[in-house]
């Protein structure tokens, strides 16, 4: 039986990868203590954050979280430099969000779940580029057909819609739980603009329940709220499991920011340490632990918990923790188009054009996945609106115009991982005193040659298509919010930090499951990916719980 | 000669094997499937099976009565743990006297005073089904076991006698097939009154207040006489039929709870023919009004308007809201308004109701169960949805005593025509599975007092005794 | 006639927790006094052709002197434009109002009740969210965010055209 000073199974993070992790192991009878560094929350409460939030905020996803002072997140809408959590250097900035609450970042994310493709795993030997994964798409596919039932994600059952395509041999073990959801106007004609190119705007694979209730939740009602909160929970996110999980026996200890993972001389993990809100330490033992604390926080606490034995941290032999970070960096562009599109009708994301992130060119450069953000534009042309002078009957007309006819597509890109891409511990400190993280990013050249010669190319022959008036490209590339890479897999321990069931290559009941340890990013939302690898740590836990 | 032989050994062959597979099977296909419509307007699996994935009709469901939990039992053919060595003397006296094959009686939770009223060629089809077209299921359903001294069975023999009518159905003359139908279906089979009757003290239906409405569980069966403001008067024979085929009527009333499970099992199966026989039944039976909810002589369905009280939450933060004398108006927002709207018009297009015109929202019971419990409710139109909020694994945001309280206040009152009388312990009393039976407690103080006497009078007739010896 | 000193301590007692009270009511809580809360609606009915909630106008009155401090005298002085003009619509008198600060102010009142907030800063003052104009003026095709557009996959539909504009 599970309690606050020790469990079976320790778990550090109660985001959608420790959730998934924690239920598995009940289900097979482990005993399981979760520790959250952040609060628990209502979804009542975010959903009235959010609507009493002035209109120039209501863009910003963390909003409508503010971070306890004890488990800090970043806040860029509201930090001054001197206050700022993450600290950033390199040409691009690793402008991360990341919520720290009970149920992690997915209370905010999209819901979108595309899989990685076989090519996706194997850049390093079709293109010589990046790492190769350390096993093939047949080994992660049956993980993405349990996570797609998991969570709830639906998606079409025409073979011709779905992702991975058809040509690169990757029949689903499953069918979709649930049908696709229906495409607002806006993707509607966006759809027809694309396939006029030649390219197919496909229904993008999402943790939403589709016309019918699933795992106990309604189905969406297109508030169009998804980001940063699904108010009725037809989205699925990691909040939405936690009652199920003490309902199977989970301890679930918030306000704990673990802030020391300790080894003993075998190299062996005994405890972690955490800190309550009162800064008072508390020490949890444990036959086994998980990390999955998000893409930061995790090499940040094995950073953290440097002793004598470990100089350069835990799970660090190969001083690969921390470095290797990725993310998917975007470009957005603002179209301003002669017809009326309506974004905003259906969920916020629905849709995508994802072949053109594969071909060939990925040995020269990324490839990139386009998409019609299906946001309500009000909240974007307001004030633009208001600040043209307008009145009356011009006004109302003007402010109709706008959020009927003007659009954003994204470009999503992949990147390569680097060595130099790395997260450090700053010499400045949070509210417990504890290290905030340094971060050095460069999204590199083969991402950067992609937007010059490739996605915004692409991405203006699709406005012109569209019929866009007027068309702002960002230059800077902007962050998606997919940490990745901080923990790398592979077989090999000297340029690795997990091996292929993200167990720790330095500590055998340390896993470290989660974006930090995907090899490649390819262009396409990471938390089906990171959640199919808890699943696959999770029987690796189980078989080695049954040996213990 | 030989052609000839080889034609016809094969035929009189496979006859021959036909007749001997028939012979293990006692009921043909037709007979099977009338039993299996029958079970469905009598709606047996609601009952006899668990929910979340529990096997058809192997028991198992715990049921919330009055005098304490009773859980249903394993009606498949499995002859350790179900009906299989039933025969069908026996299945019908379970039926309709509700004596089980060992004499023990059942209790009424099983609702043998309406099976009463099957004919024998409808209890020869269902006693098919459940022999043959039922797959047998081999494991044991709970005991049931009431606290004492209700879960003395033999007491039920008393009550039978008393309120087991084993010819519920009276003669009647110059009625219509369509009437007669109706009202075998609704009084037998799909048994109504066991919901929508109130019950006396032993807790017998009341027959002169018959459908004018009671609390079942955590929930309230409303009065469905044709009484034009205590009833459903004010709804045609079509819209009831409509109703009990999809149940919902826009602008008017939706289906939970029990209603709906009944609607989702049952009704929803049910040919059109008897659907509308049942409506016109139901429509011509006499009106009662026991003047228990809503605003005396105002029919519950066209109650309120639209409103919001935003200016009282937005902009001050939600734990303000949360502290502040509108908490009503803050759960509201903040957990019901994402569907029924900000200002509870519900979605444009109907779906998500609006709690204006709304039967839910006027009297207190079923617009707290149904923020405790959520609605869930399927048919062949789709699957009905609304979250739960009281202390499931799935509730959406778990609401207290208190929370839920303001809550139906701030909604009776904004949507429901109503006035503001909902205290925290009313919602404990649904939260705990609906309000309790005095009869247990009555039974129990009745027996010790029966003890007392029976005590007093032995010591009165010792005494005398030694008296007598002692002269 | 004398009061008694326990009388007078418990009056002074009463109006001091009323005081009090007063200052800890919400911002917007407190009607700024019916007449200039009349005043200010007039005002932004003429300014904006639609209806107009008066619970909201009484929170941007509320604000108003916060932001225009001679809000009260603009207030009045564009409504006398606009009887001067006889005006039916904005579109009538709105040319008239001089630039400047009395200029600035009606746009401020426009903008207020268009976005729902007192400006387009991220600390701005919230007076409404639902009711803003912007939704109103869109409300046949999207949704408000975080309200319920319609059943189950039920949102398919044809490009709303731009015009007719929905009436609000």
């Amino acid at each position: 039986m599970p309690n606050l000073k020790s469990a079976d199974v320790v778990i550090v993070g109660t985001g959608v990868v420790g959730v998934a992790i924690a239920e598995k192991l009940l289900d097979a009878g482990i005993g399981v203590l979760m520790l959250e560094a952040g609060p628990r929350v209502s979804r009542a409460e975010v959903v009235e954050n959010f609507r009493n939030l002035p209109l120039a905020r209501k863009g910003d996803p963390s909003s409508c979280y503010p971070p306890a002072p004890w488990a800090p997140h970043p806040m860029p809408s509201l930090e001054t430099p001197e206050d700022a959590y993450l600290q950033l250097s390199g040409p691009d900035k690793y402008a991360q969000t990341f919520i720290r609450y009970a149920g992690g970042s997915t209370w905010h994310w999209a819901g979108t779940s595309w899989r990685l493709t076989p090519d996706d795993m194997r850049l390093r030997t079709k293109y010589g580029v990046g790492r190769d994964w350390a096993f093939g798409y047949d080994t992660l596919e049956p993980y993405y057909a349990r996570v797609e039932h998991l969570l709830g994600i639906c998606g079409p059952s025409d073979p011709g819609l779905q992702w991975p395509p058809v040509e690169q041999g990757t029949p689903r073990s499953r069918p979709y739980p649930m049908p696709p959801l229906p495409f607002g106007p806006g993707e509607q004609r966006f759809t027809e603009v694309a396939a006029s190119l030649g390219y197919k705007n496909i229904p993008t694979s999402q943790a939403r329940n589709s016309g019918m209730p699933y795992d106990d939740r309604p189905a969406c009602c297109a508030s169009n709220n998804c980001v940063p909160v699904c108010p009725v929970g037809a989205k699925y996110d990691a909040a939405t499991a936690l009652g199920r999980l003490e309902s199977k026996g989970a301890v679930i200890q918030a306000n704990a920011v673990a802030y020391r993972v300790e080894a003993n001389a075998a190299g062996r993990i005994e405890a972690v340490h955490y800190l309550d809100q009162d800064k008072r330490s508390h020490r949890v033992a444990g036959k086994l632990f998980v990390l999955a604390c998000n893409g930061i926080e995790t090499p940040k606490l094995l950073l953290m918990s440097k002793d004598a034995r470990h100089p350069n941290g835990l799970a660090n032999s190969s001083d690969q923790v921390g470095r290797n970070m990725m993310d998917h960096p975007q470009l957005t562009m603002t179209l301003t188009l002669s017809e009326p599109y309506w974004a905003g009708v259906g969920p916020v994301v629905n849709s995508g054009i994802m072949e053109t992130s594969q071909g060939d060119f990925r040995s020269e450069h990324a490839g990139a996945y386009l998409r019609f953000n299906n946001f309500a534009r009000n909240r974007f042309v307001t004030f633009n609106a208001l600040n043209k002078g307008l009145v009356g009957k011009a006004l109302d007309a003007e402010i109709r115009r706008m959020t009927a006819c003007t659009a954003d597509v994204v470009l999503a890109h992949e990147v390569l991982p680097h060595a130099d891409n790395r997260l450090t511990l700053s010499g400045k400190k949070d509210w417990l005193g504890l290290p905030k993280p340094a971060i050095h990013y460069d999204v590199g050249d083969y991402t950067r040659k992609s937007a010059q010669v490739y996605s915004v190319p692409l991405g203006k022959r699709i406005a012109q298509a569209m019929g866009a008036t007027d068309m702002k490209i960002a230059t800077k590339f902007a962050q998606s919010k997919h940490i990745m890479g901080g923990t790398i897999m592979g077989h090999d321990p000297r340029d690795s930090v997990v091996d292929p069931d993200c167990r720790a290559h330095d500590h055998d009941n340390l896993f470290l499951p989660g974006g930090g340890a995907m090899a490649s990013t390819a262009c396409g939302n990471s938390t089906i990916t990171m959640v199919a690898l808890g699943l696959k740590a999770a029987d690796a836990i189980v078989r080695q719980m049954g040996r213990a | 000669m030989k052609a000839f032989l080889h034609r016809v050994i094969p035929v009189v062959l496979g006859l021959v094997l036909c007749a001997s597979a028939g012979a293990s099977r006692r009921f043909d296909a037709a007979t099977i499937e009338r039993g299996r419509y029958l079970a469905t307007a009598s709606d047996c699996i609601a009952c006899h099976t668990a929910h979340h994935n529990g096997a058809p009709m192997a028991g198992g469901l715990v049921m919330s009565s009055p005098v304490g939990d009773i859980v249903s039992t394993n009606i498949t053919p499995s002859k350790r743990h179900g009906i299989g060595d039933y025969t069908e003397q026996q299945f019908a006296d379970a039926l309709r006297k509700g004596i089980r094959a060992d004499g023990q009686p059942l209790y009424p939770a099983m609702p043998y005073v309406s099976y009463a009223a099957l004919t024998d060629p409808d209890v020869h089809a269902l006693y098919a089904y459940f022999m043959e077209g039922v797959p047998a299921v081999e494991k044991a359903a709970p005991h049931t076991s009431l606290p004492f001294p209700m879960n003395v069975r033999m007491s039920m023999k008393v009550w039978n006698a008393l309120f087991l009518d084993p010819q519920p159905l009276a003669r009647t003359e110059g009625r219509s097939a369509q009437w007669l139908r109706g009202r075998y279906l609704a009084e037998g089979a799909a048994h109504c009154s066991t919901c929508h009757t109130p019950r006396g003290a032993l807790m017998q239906e009341k027959k002169e207040l018959n459908m004018a409405g009671s609390q079942v569980g955590q929930w309230y069966a409303p009065n469905i006489t044709p009484h034009p403001t205590a009833g459903i008067g004010s709804w045609s024979e079509a819209e009831l039929a409509q109703y009990l085929r999809t149940g919902r009527l826009e602008g008017k009333s939706q289906a939970a709870g029990s209603m709906a499970e009944a609607i989702t099992y049952s009704f929803s199966h049910l040919e059109q023919a008897d659907l509308d026989a049942i409506a016109h039944y139901i429509k011509s039976l006499p009106p009662v009004d026991l003047g228990e909810t809503g605003t005396p002589g105002a029919p519950r369905f066209g109650q309120g308007q639209a409103g919001h009280a935003l200016g009282e939450v937005r902009g001050q933060g939600y734990a303000a809201g949360m502290a502040g004398p509108q908490l009503g108006a803050q759960v509201y927002s903040a957990n019901c308004a994402s569907c029924h709207g900000a200002s509870g018009e519900g979605t444009r297009d109907g779906y998500y109701p609006s709690l204006f015109h709304n039967s839910a929202t006027v009297g207190k019971t079923n617009l707290i169960a149904a923020i405790l419990l959520g609605v869930d409710r399927k048919t062949a139109d789709g699957h009905v949805f609304m979250p739960p909020f009281g202390d499931q694994p799935n509730a959406l945001n778990r609401l207290s005593d208190k929370e839920v309280a303001a809550l139906a206040n701030y909604i009776g009152v904004k949507f429901g025509g109503g006035d503001a009388s909902v205290k925290p312990e009313d919602i404990a009393v649904i939260r705990q599975g609906g309000p309790r039976s005095p009869l247990l407690t009555m039974a129990r103080v009745g027996m010790a007092i029966g003890v007392l006497v029976l005590l007093a009078l032995a010591f009165t007739i010792v005494r005398r005794r030694r008296g007598k010896v002692g002269a | 006639m004398t009061i008694s000193k326990r009388r007078f301590l418990l009056g002074a007692a009463t109006l001091s927790a009323a005081w009090v009270g007063w200052g800890a009511m919400p911002a917007w809580g407190f009607a700024a006094g019916t007449e200039s809360n009349a005043s200010f609606m007039q005002l932004s009915r003429l300014l904006v052709n639609h209806q107009l909630d008066d619970a909201v106008g009484a929170r941007i009155a509320q604000t108003a002197p916060l932001l225009h401090p001679r809000w009260s005298e603009m207030t009045r002085a564009i409504i006398a434009i606009a009887i001067g003009r006889q005006a039916q619509a904005v579109e009538d008198f709105f040319e008239a109002i001089p630039e400047g600060p009395l200029r600035d102010y009606a746009h401020w009142v426009i903008f207020a009740w268009y976005s729902g907030c007192a400006s387009p800063k991220k600390d701005a003052q919230v007076f409404t969210y639902e009711q803003a104009l912007t939704y109103r003026v869109t409300g046949d095709a999207v949704a408000i965010p975080s309200y319920g557009f319609s059943g189950p996959n039920l949102w398919h539909r044809p490009i709303t055209p731009l015009s007719p504009m929905p009436v609000f």
